[in-house]
């Protein structure tokens, strides 16, 4: 369908559009036409996908003389496939209607294990040593030695693409990664390095969020990086073998400065890293380290300093600048050295032409790190812990280097870009985005859904079928009480519900707790006549393996409970859509673990830069977690799913309000504050009338589907019922 | 309100651990008014009050729907009926069909109206055959083999009513499958499950017996007491059954009974062949026989063979002796109408009604009753689209689920011809 949003003229390759689609559209619309940046929450299930790709490609055919470049970026390549088809639908439907003038050219970029074409490559086991493996085989001084010596391996695709030079582009059109793949092969080109290069002239280009956000930021940011005593002996012994010769040389086009880079052979080039200030680029490597030697002598006393540092019996915890500090007193390495690390050590590994890098991860984090704590004086503490909190007795020290200040990584990101979108279904309190990151949107909106029916269940269950409360608090969450009404709701709710159920818990060892006592209690048995029962551990491939299983017997009909945990791997990527997941507990409310030292850091710098309540924090944190476990269960329109949050501290209203508004607004009264037996009522008639057929389009009154002509009528009247 | 839900039970079994699972421990008036649940019938109208529920209305709304669907699917194309069915109807007597969401079990709701529908089914499908399967403790049970009388079906479910146990679905699909694979090609072999458990337990895997159902043009069709399972709903698109889950026991009783009147025929399946059938005579009022399907003598009634002048009993059968196919012309001829169904009657729109320059009939062609006054309830009258007769509600029910003939056009075909002598 096509139509007009003030003055741009939407394609839309469907023949109908959810109303609040079209109203993100216009949203949309106008923070572009602002130039800002903006934040749109969006329940999962309604397309948001498709809505923001159609606008975009239609603001540009729209404004010819100003052409938008769409940076589109994914967390996983699975997202980044289906946004990639879904785009090559709406250019299929705009090059029908509009001929040649629609042409464009998206391409999906990814790693080389999921780009590369050449099978030797290939066989390597992950994604490090299939970069290394392809780097031995495309590094320039392997090819040049190739020249020489025709026996050396080389990679056919990559030498057809140097070959074909400036030819070798891509035609307009949309690429997926299984496209390019295609392409390469049929033409002989190697697919990686083609997107890489056709990355500059596409249009659209879809990508892991890791290649704009500095991947060194980025890393602190997500899991602080532990580095441990025996990463860093290894370390040592890899510097011994060095070569001098090649040092020499090297060392004559460093006196020039950094900017020589660029005479370094351009197939070699790197990534520029956006988060590094502007001036490291124009300075020049300090002397001190410019010779090779000289630079691995402060690398070895670095190493030296934080194995000394690694020897404590207390928990310590220090700001970059003091840290900097004390390098300089007992290591005598000053901060501009400490800064440069990252580069020298880029640039050293390119003149001795390694090509194994996944055997040098660890000195590279160790430069990532030193860099880091020389470029940045706030936003990041140093924590060192002697043990494991859990297992005091077993000595693994731990250095991290905690990035508290989220708005450090993404911020070159909002200087570079003349607008960004932050979409996802999850972002509430959409208030307190903008503050953690440090930036101002000009449309900050939250769409509810429109559905034909109410598909989405919450309910917020407070009390057991005793009528005692239920709560994961700390004082009474060993509660045997508690324990026994959190096991009787699952096996009420496992003889009710079909298929499958995932449950939450805040906690791995909250959950290795109470699953044992439901074990003692023979509980878990009782529920294992309705369901099996799987668990999710800290083995990712056990897992994989207990998902597996658990969607078979979903399939089959056996039905299958998944206990899970809340911030886990499961609660951030799987999805339980349709019987997969009818309904999904969350057992507690999922806070942060508030004696963790980087926690404590990161409330405390917070509060300090940005007045954020340290509760408000953690309220917002634990329930956007909540909201995010939930979530899970509904995909889409035609999908239904319940939801309970079982805990008395939901009923409150400071906790419930920061809730996403798609899950408030179908949040009863009716459904607040209730027992097990209340539940399990209500979930009885929820199952019964969602089992009932439905129409698609939506009856009388609420129209959930416009055709072409009902968005034409249109005016601003839906828009505003649309708002939350 | 929550009071007197059923669930409560559980409540107070969890406040006295040692005599768990005991359902019938509830005072006597606590039970009445959990049974009746009077409050199920109000409802809260757009001032805020409480009324009974109007279920005239929502009846009739459902039925058009019904009706609609029905007949959207036979308009586009004359669809082939199969009328002769073999059908097995499997009850699900697992753990789950003792609770007692509906009343006073789901067990005896399900028994109440099999009973209902093996009649039904019988009276709209004379020339079809019908069984019964049990699945109990996991295993599924042969009640009765296929045959065409109504009594001893009745009598042998009436018989087993006691339910334990797991539910197997595949089980069950095996079993009938084994039976169902025997029967004659024109035969139509179809499948009802009554299910009231949420899970499956079963001992292969369930996917290939779908397929293998699927393969040997078995329609599955399920009903669900309590939620959709993915697993029946997979079972019923694969082999192009109907899935519906029952809202309450009225809403259960619609829900089975659609299943009676013939489904349409499965395209690569239904290809025209010659059955060779017997249409006996009925004995002597007098005279004494053995009929060859009960061993037992008896006097009077009963149907000898054409073939080779056995007695049998009950008409639709089959010959326990030659094997051939006995039936009554008027069997045959009560499966007609299936083919040529009378079209669903328009609703008269309410601007028809108010235009006063429209002279319409005052009172239904069928019943010859006055409509009532199209002041404040519109739309309450339906008309014929080909003879444009208007009738009322309850007639129009009437003359598509019982008559099958419209009236109207029946005595417009009969005035129409003396008419055209005359001229």
């Amino acid at each position: 369908m096509k139509f007009q949003i003030e003055d741009v003229t939407v394609y839309f390759p469907y023949d109908h559009i959810y109303p609040e689609q079209y109203a993100y559209m216009v949203e949309l619309k106008r923070a572009l036409d602002a130039r800002g940046h903006c934040l749109l929450e969006m329940p999962t299930g309604t397309g948001k996908t498709i809505a923001l790709l159609s606008l975009i490609t239609s603001y540009t055919l729209s404004k010819p003389n100003n052409p938008v470049k769409l940076i589109y970026c994914t967390r996983t390549v699975h997202e980044m496939e289906k946004t990639l088809a879904e785009l090559k639908l709406l250019h299929a439907y705009q090059t029908i209607h509009i001929g040649d003038r629609a042409r464009i050219l998206a391409v999906g970029l990814s790693s080389r294990k999921n780009l590369c074409v050449n099978s030797r490559v290939l066989a390597a086991e992950n994604r490090d040593s299939v970069d290394a493996s392809c780097r031995r085989l495309t590094a320039s001084w392997v090819r040049a030695a190739a020249v020489a010596n025709p026996n050396l391996p080389t990679c056919e695709f990559f030498e057809e693409y140097e070959k074909a030079g400036s030819n070798a582009v891509l035609p307009p059109g949309v690429y997926t990664l299984q496209d390019l793949r295609a392409y390469g092969k049929e033409k002989g080109w190697c697919p990686y390095f083609l997107a890489r290069h056709m990355v500059q002239f596409a249009n659209v280009v879809v990508y892991s969020y890791q290649y704009l956000l500095d991947p060194k930021v980025a890393g602190h940011l997500k899991g602080p990086e532990g580095i441990s005593i025996k990463c860093v002996r290894r370390l040592r012994r890899r510097f011994k073998a060095t070569d001098a010769g090649r040092l020499r040389a090297e060392y004559n086009r460093l006196v020039e400065g950094l900017a020589q880079r660029g005479n370094l052979p351009f197939t070699d080039n790197w990534l520029s890293n956006p988060a590094l200030p502007d001036d490291i680029l124009k300075e020049a490597v300090p002397g001190n380290i410019r010779r090779a030697e000289h630079f691995l002598h402060v690398l070895r006393r670095l190493v030296q300093y934080l194995e000394g540092r690694l020897e404590t019996d207390n928990v310590e915890k220090e700001g970059p600048v003091g840290f900097v500090a004390s390098i300089n007193t007992h290591a005598g390495i000053d901060q501009k050295t400490l800064k440069f690390c990252y580069d020298r050590l880029h640039s050293l590994m390119l003149t001795l032409e390694i090509t194994d890098t996944d055997e040098f991860l660890h000195i590279q984090t160790i430069c990532d790190f030193a860099t880091l704590v020389g470029t940045y004086t706030r936003g990041f503490s140093i924590i060192i812990e002697p043990f494991d909190e859990r297992m005091p007795h077993i000595p693994d020290p731990v250095l991290q280097l905690s990035c508290h200040d989220a708005s450090l990584a993404i911020k070159p990101v909002f200087d570079r870009f003349q607008s960004v979108v932050i979409t996802s279904g999850t972002l509430s309190p959409i208030d307190l985005y903008p503050r953690l990151l440090n930036f101002h949107p000009v449309v900050s909106r939250s769409f509810t859904m429109s559905l034909t029916r109410d598909c989405i269940c919450p309910m917020v269950l407070t009390r057991g079928s005793d009528q005692l409360p239920v709560s994961t608090k700390f004082d009474m969450r060993s509660d045997l009480g508690v324990v026994r009404n959190y096991g009787r709701l699952l096996l009420e709710m496992a003889s009710v519900v079909p298929d499958g159920i995932v449950c939450f818990f805040v906690s791995y060892s909250y959950m290795d707790g109470i699953v044992n006592s439901w074990n003692e209690n023979g509980i878990l048995k009782e529920i294992m006549q309705h369901k099996l029962v799987f668990i999710e551990t800290q083995d990712v491939v056990e897992t994989t393996l207990a998902l597996d299983n658990y969607r078979k017997a979903c399939d089959c009909g056996r039905g299958a409970i998944f206990f899970s945990v809340a911030r886990g791997k499961v609660a951030e990527g799987i999805d339980f859509d349709r019987h997969y997941g009818r309904l999904v507990i969350m057992f507690g409310v999922p806070f942060q673990y508030t004696l963790s030292k980087i926690l404590l850091a990161r409330l405390e710098y917070l509060r300090d830069t940005f007045q954020i309540k340290e509760g408000d924090f953690l309220t917002f944190d634990a329930l956007r977690q909540a909201a995010q476990c939930v979530g899970r269960v509904i995909r889409s329109k035609a999908d239904y799913g319940m939801m309970i949050f079982a805990d008395k501290r939901y009923s409150r209203h400071d906790k419930r309000s920061k809730l996403p508004g798609w899950i408030l607004s179908h949040l009863r009264d009716a459904h607040l504050n209730l027992s097990t037996d209340m539940a399990l009522h209500i979930a009885r008639e929820f199952l019964r009338k969602m089992a009932q057929p439905y129409d698609r389009a939506g009856g009388s009154g609420r129209k959930t589907l416009l055709s072409q002509e009902d968005v034409e009528k249109m005016g601003d009247g839906i828009l505003n019922e649309m708002q939350y | 309100m929550n009071n007197g839900n059923g669930r409560r039970l559980n409540g107070e079994t969890e406040e006295d651990d040692d005599d768990e699972g005991s359902e019938g421990d509830l005072d006597a008036w606590e039970r009445t008014y959990a049974d009746e649940r009077s409050w199920e019938s109000l409802q809260e109208d757009e001032s805020g009050l409480l009324r009974p529920v109007d279920n005239t209305t929502l009846y009739h709304a459902q039925y058009r729907r019904r009706i609609r669907s029905l007949s959207s699917q036979a308009t586009t194309a004359r669809i082939q009926k199969g009328l002769i069915r073999y059908l097995y109807i499997v009850v699900d007597l697992s753990r789950a069909a003792a609770e007692m969401d509906y009343r006073p079990s789901r067990m005896a709701v399900v028994a109440k109206h099999v009973e209902a529908f093996i009649r039904e089914f019988f009276d709209q499908n004379p020339l079809s055959q019908l069984g019964l399967v049990t699945i109990k403790d996991g295993i599924a049970h042969c009640l009765t083999d296929l045959g065409g009388s109504p009594e001893s079906h009745v009598k042998a479910l009436m018989g087993k009513l006691e339910c334990s146990g797991e539910s197997s679905l595949q089980n069950a699909l095996d079993l009938v499958h084994g039976y169902l694979n025997q029967i004659p090609s024109y035969g139509h072999r179809e499948v009802l499950i009554l299910y009231s458990a949420l899970s499956t337990c079963d001992p292969g895997d369930i996917l290939e017996t779908i397929q293998k159902c699927k393969k040997s043009k078995m329609r599955c069709s399920v009903i669900g007491l309590s939620a959709e399972i993915f697993i029946c709903k997979h079972l019923c698109q694969e082999t192009g059954g109907s899935y519906s889950v029952a809202m309450d026991e009225s809403h259960f009783k619609e829900l089975i009974l659609e299943h009676a009147p013939p489904p349409p025929a499965i395209a690569e399946f239904a290809i025209a062949n010659l059955i060779k059938m017997g249409f006996p005579q009925r004995a002597a009022e007098s005279s004494i026989a053995i009929c060859s399907c009960h061993k037992e003598a008896k006097v009077g009634g009963g149907y000898t063979c054409p073939r080779c002048k056995a007695r049998v009993c009950e008409l639709p059968t089959e010959c326990r002796i030659c094997g051939l196919t006995l039936i009554s012309s008027p069997h045959l001829a009560r499966s007609y109408h299936h083919l040529f169904p009378i079209v669903p009657f328009d609703e008269v729109s309410p601007s028809v009604l108010n235009d006063p320059h429209n002279r319409l009939p005052r009172s239904c062609f069928g019943c010859q009753q006055s409509f009532p006054n199209p002041g404040n309830k519109p739309s309450l009258r339906v008309a014929c689209p080909k003879c444009k007769q208007h009738f009322c509600l309850d007639c129009d029910i009437y003359i598509h689920e019982s008559l099958h003939n419209c009236p109207g056009c029946e005595s417009f075909r009969h005035s129409k011809s003396p008419i055209a002598t005359e001229e």
